[in-house]
């Protein structure tokens, strides 16, 4: 590389300026990185929450439909969950940490009260709304869960471009661009003294 | 289409049955005391809760299922199997009730199992209405009532909703399933449910005779158990406006005051219960802390049926026999149920045994 930069002054001050310019963004990205993974552990507690939860949820609405099952029978939670195959609607929107775009999950018809679930009162049982409250749970426990993981994911992705970029800047930008302008200055030093000499022997045979 | 004309059409009115005055009861008690000794005993239960699935499988095949197993066992493995063998074998044997008694006693047995009827066009409205295939319908009906599984079938195999309600303009349900807009299924839902009730309190009049009082008083009884959990989980829910939860009461319960309860707070609800019948069965689960109310509603189901069943003896040669069997086989079919779909589900021993009934 370095036979190809041309070792003039106005090479080396574009080089200089060139590593000042890399310094500067190695050390923004630095920050960037480090800003981001103190986002990602934040979210990364978070999102272990969320899944013990989640996780937790699950078993709870397993558990509640095997007994909802067990004593009402499968035959009448199945024709009472068909009253319950309106889905809720999910809102998706995106916002911003530090340049990276998540996603912003919201939901709507998700947690419904007893008496809008579709299903009459009277011929079901607590088995039944129990079940649905359950189910209801894990839902909303999922989009919460979807939204964080999708965070974690992106974040992470985010931190490793710019752990690239970091590195890319610190072992081989940077060090080549100094062993550039080292190689420009020894260049320019080389031909002063080269001049140096000339004249002394220009001088010499002059007189 | 006039399906419910093919079943109704050619029988006679309800009020020509009261006054033909054929009523068969001593055939027909007869008949049901030898149906009802091949029930489970009591002591199987125990037995079966310590059984694997293979063994209770096995034991349900070498019952009084077997004939239903072995007819669907092309159709259904495991726990399915367990169930809609227990289910038809119900719906066979009130069949069979319905073919046994004449008269006055078929009447009553008819209007009591309507509920399978209610349940069967509940079914069907929810599944046109929210696109379930004719395959899913049909797997959910269970034809213990009049309405015949043929019946059943076809209009399950109906493209809309509509097309089931034009079918059943016969039925008494026309009037009320008319009002069905698309929007407002759990309305009819309710409507229907408390139609049934309503229907069954007409079908046995003002009850003289000693044995009408008994099926009077178990059916309000049903009815206060059925109010008392609803009202449960309507304050649960934070349900509290009168004209909420009055369209949900069922009206002829036995003891309850049911406009006085349904005012009231929960912690008051809960205190004015103590004065009733019920709280002896509750007193163990209900508090102000209580996260669920299944163990509430399991505990007044079995008072409701120990109730219900304690008469039994009484009036040998009338309906309470009768009803006494119905309870006991509809009891046996929920039991073995329980533990089948309890076992196979990995739940807990003691959980599955808070939720049998042993009669």
């Amino acid at each position: 590389m370095a036979q190809d930069v041309k070792p003039t002054r106005s090479e080396l001050i574009q080089l200089k300026k060139k590593i000042k310019l890399s310094e500067s963004g190695h050390k923004l990205l630095k920050m960037k990185r480090d800003g981001l993974i103190l986002e990602f552990f934040k979210i990364l507690n978070e999102a272990r929450n969320v899944r013990t939860e989640l996780d937790a949820a699950y078993e709870k609405g397993v558990g509640k439909i095997n007994l909802a099952c067990a004593v009402n029978g499968v035959v009448s939670v199945r024709s009472t969950a068909f009253t319950a195959k309106q889905s809720p609607e999910i809102q998706l929107s995106g916002h911003n940490i530090m340049g990276v775009v998540v996603p912003k999950i919201s939901s709507t018809g998700v947690r419904k009260p007893l008496y809008e679930r579709g299903y009459g009162i009277i011929g079901t049982n607590s088995y039944i709304d129990e079940t649905a409250e359950a189910y209801e749970d894990l839902v909303e426990k999922i989009i919460t869960a979807a939204e964080l993981e999708t965070t974690m994911k992106r974040l992470l992705n985010e931190i490793e471009k710019t752990k690239r970029r970091v590195n890319a800047l610190e072992f081989k930008v940077i060090p080549e661009l100094i062993s550039i302008m080292k190689y420009i200055r020894f260049t320019l030093e080389e031909m002063e003294r080269e001049n140096t000499f000339r004249l002394k022997r220009i001088k010499a045979r002059a007189k | 289409m006039r399906l419910f004309a093919r079943y109704g059409g050619d029988k006679p009115s309800k009020s020509d049955k009261k006054k033909k005055g054929t009523s068969n009861y001593a055939y027909a008690v007869t008949r049901v005391r030898a149906m009802k000794s091949k029930l489970l005993p009591r002591e199987t239960y125990p037995r079966l809760l310590n059984m694997s699935i293979d063994e209770i499988t096995r034991f349900i095949q070498e019952s009084e299922y077997k004939n239903d197993v072995d007819e669907l066992a092309m159709k259904y493995s495991g726990g399915d199997l367990a169930e809609h063998a227990l289910n038809m074998n119900l719906a066979l044997t009130y069949r069979k009730l319905l073919r046994i008694t004449a008269g006055e006693p078929n009447y009553l047995v008819t209007a009591y199992l309507k509920r399978y009827d209610v349940w069967n066009v509940k079914t069907l409205l929810r599944g046109k209405l929210y696109n379930a295939s004719v395959e899913e319908i049909l797997e959910s009906l269970v034809s213990g009532g009049e309405l015949t599984y043929t019946l059943l079938s076809e209009l399950a195999a109906m493209a809309t909703y509509q097309e089931i309600i034009e079918a059943l303009k016969e039925s008494e349900y026309y009037p009320l399933l008319q009002e069905f807009d698309g929007t407002n299924l759990a309305y009819i839902e309710n409507e229907l449910d408390k139609m049934y009730y309503s229907g069954l309190f007409n079908a046995i009049g003002k009850p003289r005779s000693k044995d009408r009082k008994l099926f009077a008083r178990f059916i309000k009884l049903e009815v206060d158990v059925k109010n008392l959990g609803t009202l449960f989980r309507l304050k649960k829910a934070g349900v509290e406006q009168l004209d909420e939860i009055m369209p949900l009461m069922i009206e002829g319960g036995l003891e309850l005051k049911i406009e006085k309860l349904a005012s009231l707070p929960f912690e008051q609800f809960v205190e004015d219960l103590r004065k009733t019948q019920y709280w002896d069965a509750i007193s163990g689960v209900v508090g102000p802390d209580m996260d669920s109310l299944t163990a509430v509603e399991s505990r007044l189901t079995r008072y409701y049926l120990e109730s219900a069943t304690t008469y039994s003896h009484v009036s040998p040669i009338s309906i309470v026999p009768i009803m006494d069997y119905i309870i006991h086989k509809s009891n046996e079919a929920n039991n073995l149920r329980i533990i089948f779909r309890g076992k196979e589900a990995g739940l807990d021993d003691t959980l599955i045994k808070d939720q049998l009934v042993v009669i």
